[in-house]
């Protein structure tokens, strides 16, 4: 459970799917970091993820977490995004449906309420359909 | 290593955290010939569960221990291994010649919905646990990655298991002390697909503690064995950003440098314990280490690799499966089996070896500590 405070801190980054790409090296990263993870440098420039990708990994929660009971099963997949992966909950898709390889999109959802009473909206993914 | 003690893993109700980390320390201490430490090094994760944060003078003073040093260690699940080399770093310092250092977890006090929650602080709370993700679900990811790529299946990696129910059965402070069948394994519910219940090591309430002597040893014990390598490396916690989702790096970093330490090959290793929270854990880590190719562990344990006997003999404690898993107590339950094994009375499935390794895991491979230990 998180809070009203974190969300609204990361609102940026979550919704817009910024990540940090090296200026030296070109990796790329999300989250976004301080340092490049893979040569050190600190000139890294912010840049929007695409919001269209692949599922690389994917779980689905049958005990959830504390406040997510709801949201249960909870589908949870690792997406390549570009040069880069990102964690979010696969939605609008049978857990039996999901695949590795299947292409998602990204689209904005409502989330777990937050332990101070908050309704947050976050990235999900839905199955592009084509 | 003048000493080792270890309280059985399980669920101790009627215990406190002091109970269990003081009982294990005394123990340790009485195989120590009674000597008194100068300081207490305490491996912890989750002492906020039971409402109770400084750690080594709660335990301290229950021991008698006013006066000396005393500080706690944290890294997750790899909290122990994390605390033991900080012990061993005070000793090789020259700050402290003895120096006790005590794992302790204490997880049933709270109902296992907080517990859980708990357990996945070790992962990214901004953005990984904002999702809702369980400590069994990002485990679950790597699970699924690792066998799409390898073409592993689910029968192979759920195999462990049952190897380690059959090591632990011997063990007397193993949590979970029945044997159990493949069909066992395949009939349990699921947690986070593809990980069953019988895939994951229980919730655990335990402590373990060794007793570090920097001069002397040899006063205090006739079976000395010694630290010849220690060291630890941290990678992402979050999985996103991980270069790479079906290998270790932190792990395989941290043995290869204590390995170099202790001036080691890989071969010479007789008897090791690693961190298998997970059946994905014990291939990710045995790979990572290097003592399987990639992709390849689950092939080689079914093939009765790794079994007692042979070389090296893996998790004859039952490991985390069996053994149980008190979260920051871990590492050093590590460390106390193997000095046993090298020591020739563990108490229960024991091997003939003169040098030995543990490897205990902080989150999903974000944290890990590997000691190598000799005659």
């Amino acid at each position: 459970m998180t809070t009203i405070q974190r969300v609204w801190r990361l609102k940026n980054t979550l919704l817009n799917l910024l990540a940090s790409r090296c200026s030296v090296c070109g990796h790329v990263t999300y989250p976004p970091k301080m340092r490049c993870p893979v040569c050190g440098s600190r000139e890294l420039r912010e840049e929007s993820l695409p919001r269209e990708g692949e599922v690389l990994s994917y779980t689905i929660i049958r005990v959830p977490a504390k406040g997510f009971e709801d949201f249960t099963p909870l589908i949870i997949a690792l997406i390549k995004l570009g040069d880069a992966k990102v964690l979010a909950e696969v939605v609008d898709v049978k857990p039996e449906e999901v695949s590795v390889g299947m292409r998602v999109v990204a689209t904005v959802r409502r989330t777990a309420q937050t332990i101070d009473g908050g309704v947050p909206y976050v990235i999900k993914f839905k199955p592009l359909r084509s | 290593m003048a000493g080792v003690g270890m309280v059985n893993v399980g669920k101790h109700v009627d215990k406190s955290l002091r109970d269990l980390a003081g009982q294990a320390a005394l123990k340790a201490m009485e195989e120590a010939g009674n000597e008194v430490p100068e300081a207490l090094v305490v491996g912890n994760m989750l002492s906020s569960l039971v409402e109770q944060e400084n750690l080594a003078s709660l335990i301290g003073d229950h021991i008698g221990l006013r006066g000396a040093c005393g500080l706690k260690v944290e890294g997750a699940c790899g909290s122990g291994g994390l605390a033991l080399m900080t012990g061993y770093s005070l000793v090789a310092s020259g700050l402290f010649n003895k120096v006790l250092v005590v794992g302790v977890e204490k997880l049933f006090e709270r109902p296992s919905a907080d517990v859980i929650r708990g357990l996945a602080y070790a992962a990214d709370a901004d953005y990984e646990l904002i999702y809702g993700v369980t400590f069994s679900g990002l485990n679950a990811l790597l699970m699924r990655y690792y066998m799409s790529k390898y073409g592993v299946r689910y029968e192979e990696l759920a195999y462990w298991s049952v190897l380690m129910h059959k090591n632990g059965s011997r063990n007397p402070y193993a949590q979970l002390r029945n044997e159990i069948t493949l069909d066992d394994v395949m009939k349990s519910p699921v947690i986070a697909d593809p990980i069953r219940l019988y895939d994951s090591c229980p919730l655990s309430d335990g402590a373990a503690a060794v007793f570090l002597v920097g001069e002397d040893v040899k006063k205090l014990t006739d079976t000395p064995v010694t630290v010849a390598g220690v060291s630890n490396s941290i990678d992402s916690t979050d999985l996103s950003s991980r270069l790479e989702l079906d290998y270790l790096l932190a792990s395989s970093t941290s043995a290869r440098n204590s390995l170099k330490m202790a001036k080691v090959d890989l071969r010479e290793v007789g008897v090791a314990e690693i961190h298998d929270a997970y059946t994905i854990t014990a291939a990710l880590s045995i790979e990572s280490i290097g003592f399987a190719e990639r992709g390849k562990a689950p092939k080689a344990w079914s093939e009765g690799r790794f079994s007692p006997g042979d070389k090296p003999s893996i998790n004859l404690s039952g490991g985390l499966k069996s053994r149980g898993h008190p979260v920051g107590a871990t590492g050093v339950y590590q460390v106390a089996e193997v000095v046993m094994q090298l020591r020739g009375d563990f108490p229960g499935i024991s091997v003939p070896a003169e040098v030995g390794l543990t490897q205990n895991i902080g989150g999903a491979g974000s944290n890990v500590t590997t000691v190598v230990l000799r005659r």
